[in-house]
């Protein structure tokens, strides 16, 4: 199943196959929709919006299981945990844990600035980004277990799934990381604008980085990436918009604001050819990979939705 | 991207008390027919039927690098770039600030950041000022004077609270920190939704349509009367006035076109610079000279003016002629007639250490040279000119350039063809303490 969430607050389940509408939801989130998540089982999904909403979903019925009113402003981002037994919601400066039925387990302190992205680790840390630091805290309790500072607007956040990388883009068009096992930290600067879209690939030895036209991917291998460079992936003529890796294996798509989309099949060292590319109408907001890795989907600026099976 | 695609972008300023709240009502519940999306950061009591209000904390985001152009608002961008994705695209965004709030990281987020910059253009800044508590604050607060230097229109709120005399000081002594700034005045902020919204505020032209002289610089004279004279003796004679003396350059050779008379100022500047000679009723005028013409003795006083050759001369005073019933007499007793005359935006005291400064040339800019002196000052004093904003004509280049900048940022866009036009050069600088000699010269120094 293919289920989207669109700006004006619809939410819509495709056959994953056919492409055949399952059903709809034009006005699930009044004033828009800003984040959608499936749970890793695919049997369940959270929609939230600015209308202040987290909901929770039977995905193969379409139909709420939950309607959770956060009443703190935007509810900006969603993520289950690994584990499936957690759902994490932010709102304006505040995340907040949910169980799958709904029943709120805990919520953080204030941040100092609102949340700009969340995501979990493969070990049930929950992970936040906002204006000056990144934060650790447990699944379960909410405990902060590290804070990485950084004076700086953390726009965007990857961890590496063996846990010990995080990446975060900055305002500052700079990608900012730091080793979890001691804290260390690097910047890697120069970047043309601001690194919206960041993704680690399955092996946590590939960072693929936006920021301008160029997909620039760090390679983590050995000693790196510091003191490397990184690979430079050239096709799109406009800001990539988007990036994501492929279930199995080095394959990585890219989104652009071009309307662009391109698979590049990569290297370890970062360097990479571009395998397939297409055109969409618009700007290219999300790509996103079938679990089973044989399909991908784009979402454009217009609303569009396309899907294009790809070969091994 | 087309200009005006772009969904342009109000910011409304103003202390505590000044009537945004008030203002921001009357703009949501008036019928106007516009989708206006309004970004505040607390809920007040306003009516919601017409947009949208989104309350959002006032984040300002500083960068490591510590550079204040790369300040920006946070939650701004965070809003901007969700209202964005929506295909139901808002006719108009405004942007309401805190009372304390420095208006310079809110403009700049709409140079700085790349996306909210290929979407939204920065319309305008709209100030409130409270009439009966400004001249208070502005001595008081950087925050008040920023927010009237940034400002594009000055509402003086509340006019009914003070006496009429304190609201032309009050209007005086904003115009001095902020001559580009349209100055409106309001009782309760009971303003038409034109003067806040959609105001195209960079557009210089109708700045000028507005007030013809802000561009104009000041001087120490206030009037030049342009005479034919053939060889001989002639009087000058003035009537009692407003000053027991008069500060006068005369000058040969002067021919009576604008431009060269704008030419003979710029020369007599400099003679005004001088020390006056005291020159007593019945004694002769130098020419060329700065003189100080001694007025205190009643009823009318002459000076003598000793032409040696046929000549057209300027006589540049330090008041008009009207003031003193100047009169330029010949020896057989008639007076001469004015072949011109021209009055000039009088220069006077600036108390603030915030102002404006307005350059205005003839012809063509270099653009490399430009470049290099824009990067140049503002590297060294972008943290003090607050707003720069100009018509630019650069060499061969068919199109007028609209410049506009907050602190150390700058864009420029062509604009209208010149056509026919005069091909003429409009900068306005605001900030403080500024050099005016300095810029002149730096911006003179482009010139091809």
């Amino acid at each position: 199943m293919l289920l989207v969430g669109d700006s004006a607050g619809g939410v819509y389940g495709f056959d994953g196959e056919s492409g055949a509408a399952l059903w709809s939801h034009q006005m699930a989130h009044e004033g828009g929709l800003l984040a959608l998540a499936i749970n890793p089982e695919g049997t369940a999904f959270a929609t939230a919006g600015q209308d202040e909403r987290l909901l929770i979903w039977d995905a193969a019925e379409g139909q709420t299981t939950k309607a959770i009113d956060i009443d703190n402003g935007w509810v900006e981002n969603v993520a289950w945990s690994p584990n499936g037994k957690w759902l994490a919601a932010s709102c304006s400066r505040q995340v907040r844990v949910f169980d799958l039925g709904g029943d709120e387990l805990w919520r953080s302190d204030d941040h100092p600035s609102t949340i700009s992205t969340i995501a979990w680790s493969k070990s049930s840390e929950l992970a936040t980004a906002c204006y000056g630091q990144a934060t650790f805290m447990e699944g379960p309790t909410g405990t902060i277990r590290q804070r990485l500072k950084w004076k700086g607007s953390l726009i965007s956040m990857a961890l590496s799934p063996d846990g010990k990388v995080v990446a975060c883009g900055s305002q500052d068009n700079s990608v900012h990381f730091w080793r979890r096992s001691t804290g260390h930290d690097s910047m890697m600067p120069g970047y043309p604008g601001k690194p919206t879209a960041l993704a680690f690939d399955t092996k946590s030895t590939l960072l693929a980085t936006g920021g301008d036209a160029t997909v620039t991917v760090w390679s983590f291998q050995g000693r790196g990436p510091e003191g490397t460079h990184p690979g430079r992936l050239q096709l799109h003529v406009k800001t990539v918009s988007t990036l994501s890796f492929a279930p199995r294996g080095r394959r990585l798509a890219s989104g652009g604001r071009d309307g662009a989309v391109v698979v590049w099949s990569l290297q370890k060292d970062g360097e990479g050819e571009p395998v397939g590319a297409a055109l969409v109408p618009d700007v290219v907001a999300e790509v996103y990979w079938r679990p089973d890795g044989r399909a991908l989907a784009a979402l454009d600026a217009q609303g569009g939705v396309t899907v294009w099976r790809v070969g091994e | 991207m087309n200009m005006s695609e772009k969904v342009p972008v109000t910011i409304l300023t103003g202390f505590l008390g000044s009537g945004k709240t008030t203002l921001l009502n009357r703009i949501l519940s008036e019928e106007h027919g516009k989708k206006i999306a309004v970004i505040e950061n607390e809920y007040g009591e306003v009516g919601i039927d017409q947009g949208l209000v989104i309350d959002a904390d006032e984040e300002i985001f500083e960068m490591s690098n510590g550079c204040i152009c790369c300040t920006v608002r946070g939650d701004l961008i965070r809003v901007l770039g969700n209202l964005m994705k929506r295909r139901d695209k808002f006719d108009y965004v405004l942007v309401e600030t805190t009372g304390l709030a420095d208006p310079g990281p809110v403009a700049q987020t709409f140079f700085m950041d790349d996306e909210i910059r290929d979407e939204f253009s920065l319309d305008g800044i709209v100030t409130l000022v409270d009439a009966a508590h400004i001249d208070q604050q502005l001595g008081r607060s950087d925050e008040s004077t920023e927010q009237v230097a940034f400002a594009d229109v000055l509402v003086l709120n509340k006019t009914d609270l003070v006496s009429d005399d304190t609201l032309d000081g009050l209007e005086a002594r904003l115009r001095d920190m902020n001559r580009m700034a349209q100055i409106v005045r309001s009782e309760q902020a009971n303003l038409p939704v034109d003067t806040v919204l959609n105001l195209s505020a960079f557009d210089l032209d109708q700045a000028l349509e507005r007030r013809p002289t802000f561009l104009e610089p000041e001087y120490p004279f206030e009037w030049t009367g342009v005479y034919s004279l053939e060889p001989g003796r002639y009087e000058l004679s003035l009537a009692e006035g407003p000053d027991p003396e008069m500060s006068l350059v005369v000058v040969y050779d002067q021919r009576a076109d604008d431009s060269a008379l704008r030419d003979g100022a710029e020369l007599c500047v400099r003679q005004y610079a001088e020390p006056a000679e005291n020159v007593l009723p019945g004694e002769s005028i130098p020419v060329g000279t700065h003189v100080n013409l001694k007025l205190e003795d009643p009823g009318r006083k002459s000076f003598l003016l000793k032409i040696d050759r046929p000549v057209q001369v300027g006589l540049y005073a330090q008041h008009t002629a009207e003031e003193f019933d100047l009169q330029l007499v010949s020896a057989d007793g008639t007076a001469v007639a004015l072949t011109t005359e021209r009055t000039w935006v009088a220069q006077h005291e600036h108390d603030d250490e915030v102002g404006s400064i307005a350059i205005e040339r003839d012809g063509d800019v270099d653009p490399d040279l430009l470049n290099i002196w824009l990067s140049r000052l503002l590297a060294e004093r972008g943290v003090d000119i607050f707003r720069m904003k100009g018509f630019i004509s650069f060499a061969g280049e068919p199109k007028r350039f609209v410049f506009q900048g907050v602190h150390m940022l700058f864009d420029s866009q062509p604009d209208r063809l010149w056509g026919d036009s005069p091909r003429r050069n409009q900068l306005v600088f605001i900030g403080r303490n500024l050099d005016e000699e300095s810029l002149r010269e730096g911006f003179e120094a482009c010139l091809t």
